[in-house]
């Protein structure tokens, strides 16, 4: 089936099987290798990207679904010249990743977050937990990225979290 | 199965039917009648001290079998090039140096025609340092096919068919006078091996054994291990590596001395650690270093602050207080420094990172050596081609050998480069510091240095505290908070540290909430999802408080011993013995799930069953 999807606003189109799952096509098609793929049945979270904005594990979807659609990877976060979010140099500072296999997922999970609190009330850090629960993390016990969280918070006050040319290598 | 795509080869597998004629069924390692491997040590008049104590106190332990669950499961490709004969294989593992020599062996082919390159590898614990036989079987089948092949295995797979951690029983006895001196210890353990061994799958049970006597001076010892066979997927390194087992066992113990005793828990284990180093075990290890007692005073210093600011919440509540030992360290490892144009090195590790840090800790070891600065220096891991020997990532090694080998190279390069500079540049032969980038304009070839670093085990110890509370209607269990409080001898880098003692405590948590490869009567796994062995999640991780203390090893050059597994370690016993306080004495076996703990509160009679 042919099958046509705007990644990172740039569209990807390509002929796939039925069953061939977002993920794969994400990887494979798409070459964008940054999404991971954990568990394929929907528990890690290691795959979330954004599919119009809203976090969705793309191994519990099928790439024919996403079709026609527009969706984020990890790959959309940083700058054109690697320029890294907020978030990402949070996530730097506060050790919040050891092996990284889990960390685009949870990137992904927690931009989603943050851009939806923007200008609501104010996190707490049980919430974060509660809303981080469901992206897996082996390595860190999740204090670091926890942390990342609570810390890019401010960042995103203003509404948008943009990438910070002064940080570019850091 | 090889394909041309990964649904291909599914769709294929599923053409293949395997006839299997029932044999009968063994799960539980007491009940083989084959053993894979044996091991016991006796040191000390065991008999005599037990018919003169004053007290003998007996446990039954066991600890499930557990599954490590990289968030990266395992994989390989490999590629032959039959101009050169050389077959290249990127797998995710701990280290090259194992793999290169296992597919050397399996595959009757010289190392020097077999590369292997690890790249950025998503996590390991001790999963991933033995090559699988997956691994073999595509080096296999891209020699035979001539095309590259590759593997991937899928989560169901990782679950399934990856070695196992844990898997362990044991019958402990605990001789004492009547002032509560530990006087001898009995142990037999038995450890569920699986089906057949892999070559690390003997360690685990091994190092149990060694370290059953963990922070106390007990002058008498008999151990016996009993490695055996049963019908599951062979057992191996998984974080803490038989240190969780023996600790676990050994802290329960001393709990159960300290209740039938009346003697106070703290004040039992301070009237027996051992205070003066080196300190040879009756189990024939040599302890290099060490302040446990402070360890433990850190400890309770810290719970005494959780305790005033974190209410624990419920109607049973329990604290758990262990210690533990860790070896770490040994055997060898090297490095090769080269100066490169501008005043730059090039490092070159035989140890791979996988999420440790190795390239900045690394780094900070050189630099500090070589009076250079951090961005200066690049380390290079993880390709059998280019790698110097050693041995592999493992066993909370990394810094005290591998650490050890780039201090002493470079030593040796600002040795040689303070009189090369003296010669070149003209420069004082007694100043510290070396005018890097003008040496390397004026040395050809590049000055290069390499070093062999080779030392005893090193070990590590801690003190952990736990509180845990229980909802008597449901049996749910909520670990309040989590004191850690580890001696893993010089740091040199706290942060990259505390992130191996939260990660590996964390570890333990789901050990002790969850986490359990269930096996069936027949033998069939149960736990097939990560629905079914279920991780821990940020939102159940309570407040961990951690402290160091930190003895200098004096085996290698940066004190150094090692922090990979103290959490692992540290924290299963001390939460397993909050639990047991919290149910007024009577012991468990982790995990300690909701439907256990509330048969245990509900149904007496559970509690010797579980």
């Amino acid at each position: 089936m042919r099958v046509s999807i705007q990644i990172n606003g740039r569209l990807y189109a390509g002929e796939v099987e039925a069953r061939t799952l977002l993920s794969d096509f994400i990887r494979h098609q798409a070459g964008l290798t940054g999404t991971h793929v954990g568990c394929e049945h929907g528990v890690c979270g290691a795959c979330t990207v954004q599919l119009e904005g809203e976090p969705v594990r793309s191994c519990l979807m099928l790439a024919v679904q996403a079709g026609g659609r527009s969706l984020q990877t990890v790959e959309s976060l940083a700058g054109p010249g690697g320029e890294l979010t907020a978030l990402q140099r949070a996530f730097t500072e506060h050790h919040a990743l050891q092996c990284g296999f889990c960390t685009a997922g949870f990137l992904m999970t927690a931009d989603a977050l943050l851009r939806d609190r923007a200008d609501g009330e104010e996190l707490t850090e049980a919430e974060v937990r509660a809303e981080l629960a469901g992206n897996l993390c082996r390595c860190t016990g999740y204090e670091g990225i926890v942390a990342a969280v609570m810390a890019a918070r401010g960042d995103y006050a203003d509404g948008v979290a943009t990438p910070s040319p002064a940080d570019s290598g850091a | 199965v090889v394909a041309a795509s990964r649904a291909l080869a599914e769709d294929a597998c599923e053409l293949v039917e395997v006839d299997y004629e029932p044999r009968p069924v063994v799960t539980s390692p007491r009940a083989s009648d084959l053993a894979l491997m044996r091991w016991s040590r006796q040191a000390g008049d065991v008999d005599a001290a037990f018919g003169a104590a004053a007290r003998v106190v007996a446990g039954r332990y066991a600890l499930p079998r557990l599954i490590a669950a990289p968030m990266e499961t395992r994989g390989a490709v490999a590629a032959y090039a039959p101009d050169v004969d050389l077959l290249t294989v990127w797998c995710s593992a701990q280290d090259t140096h194992r793999p290169l020599a296992q597919l050397a062996h399996i595959l009757d082919r010289p190392e020097r025609a077999i590369r292997v390159i690890v790249p950025d590898v998503g996590g390991a614990f001790g999963s991933k340092g033995t090559v699988a036989p997956e691994v073999a079987a595509v080096a296999a089948a891209a020699l035979r096919l001539g095309t590259p092949v590759k593997w991937t295995e899928d989560r169901l797979e990782n679950l399934l068919a990856a070695s196992q951690g844990r898997g362990i029983e044991g019958d402990v006895e605990l001789a004492l006078d009547a002032a509560g001196h530990m006087l001898a210890l009995r142990a037999r353990l038995w450890s569920d091996l699986g089906g057949y061994l892999l070559t690390t799958t003997p360690v685990p049970p091994h190092t149990a054994g060694t370290l059953i006597t963990g922070c106390y001076d007990i002058p008498a010892a008999q151990v016996t291990v009993v490695g055996a066979r049963t019908h599951k997927v062979p057992t191996g390194p998984y974080r803490g590596a038989g240190r969780p087992d023996a600790a676990y066992m050994l802290e329960a113990l001393v709990d159960a001395a300290a209740r039938e005793t009346g003697i106070d828990r703290v004040a039992l284990r301070r009237r027996n650690l051992v205070r003066r180093f080196p300190h040879r075990t009756p189990t024939g290890l040599e302890y290099d270093s060490g302040d446990f007692e402070r360890c433990l005073d850190l400890a309770l210093k810290l719970a005494a602050e959780a305790a005033d600011r974190i209410p624990s919440r419920g109607t049973l509540c329990g604290t758990g207080v262990a210690l533990y030992v860790e070896r770490a360290g040994g055997a060898f490892e090297s490095a090769e420094i080269e100066l490169r144009p501008g005043g730059r090195f090039a490092i070159a590790s035989s140890s791979s990172p996988h999420g440790q840090g190795h390239d900045i800790t690394f780094a900070q070891i050189a630099s500090e050596r070589l009076h250079a600065s951090l961005d200066a220096i690049e380390l290079t891991f993880g390709d059998s081609a280019t790698a110097p020997p050693g041995v592999g990532t493992f066993g909370s090694r990394s810094v005290a050998m591998a650490g050890s080998a780039i201090a002493v190279a470079a030593d040796r390069l600002l040795e040689r480069a303070r009189a090369l500079a003296a010669d070149a540049l003209g420069a004082d032969p007694g100043a510290a510091t070396v005018d890097w980038a003008a040496l390397a304009g004026a040395v050809d070839p590049p000055l290069r240095v390499g070093a062999e670093w080779r030392s005893a085990n090193a070990f590590s110890s801690g003190a952990y505290v736990a509180r845990v509370a229980l909802d008597p209607g449901t049996g749910t269990l909520t670990v309040s908070w989590l004191v850690a409080v580890d001696d893993a001898g010089t740091l040199i880098n706290p942060l990259l540290v505390h992130g191996q003692v939260i990660g590996g405590a964390v570890q333990a948590l789901g050990e002790c909430m969850t986490e359990e490869a269930i096996h069936d009567t027949e033998g069939q796994m149960r736990s097939g999802s990560l629905v079914e062995y279920c991780l821990p999640t940020a939102a159940e991780v309570p407040p961990i408080l951690t402290g160091e203390v930190q003895t200098p090893s004096p085996l290698n050059p940066l004190g150094a011993k090692g922090a990979g597994e103290g959490g692992a370690v540290g924290a299963l016993p001390a939460i397993a013995n909050a639990v047991a306080d919290a149910l007024g004495g009577r012991h468990v076996n982790p995990p300690f799930t909701a439907e256990k703990l509330w048969r245990v509160l509900h149904e007496p009679a559970a509690a010797g069953r579980s």
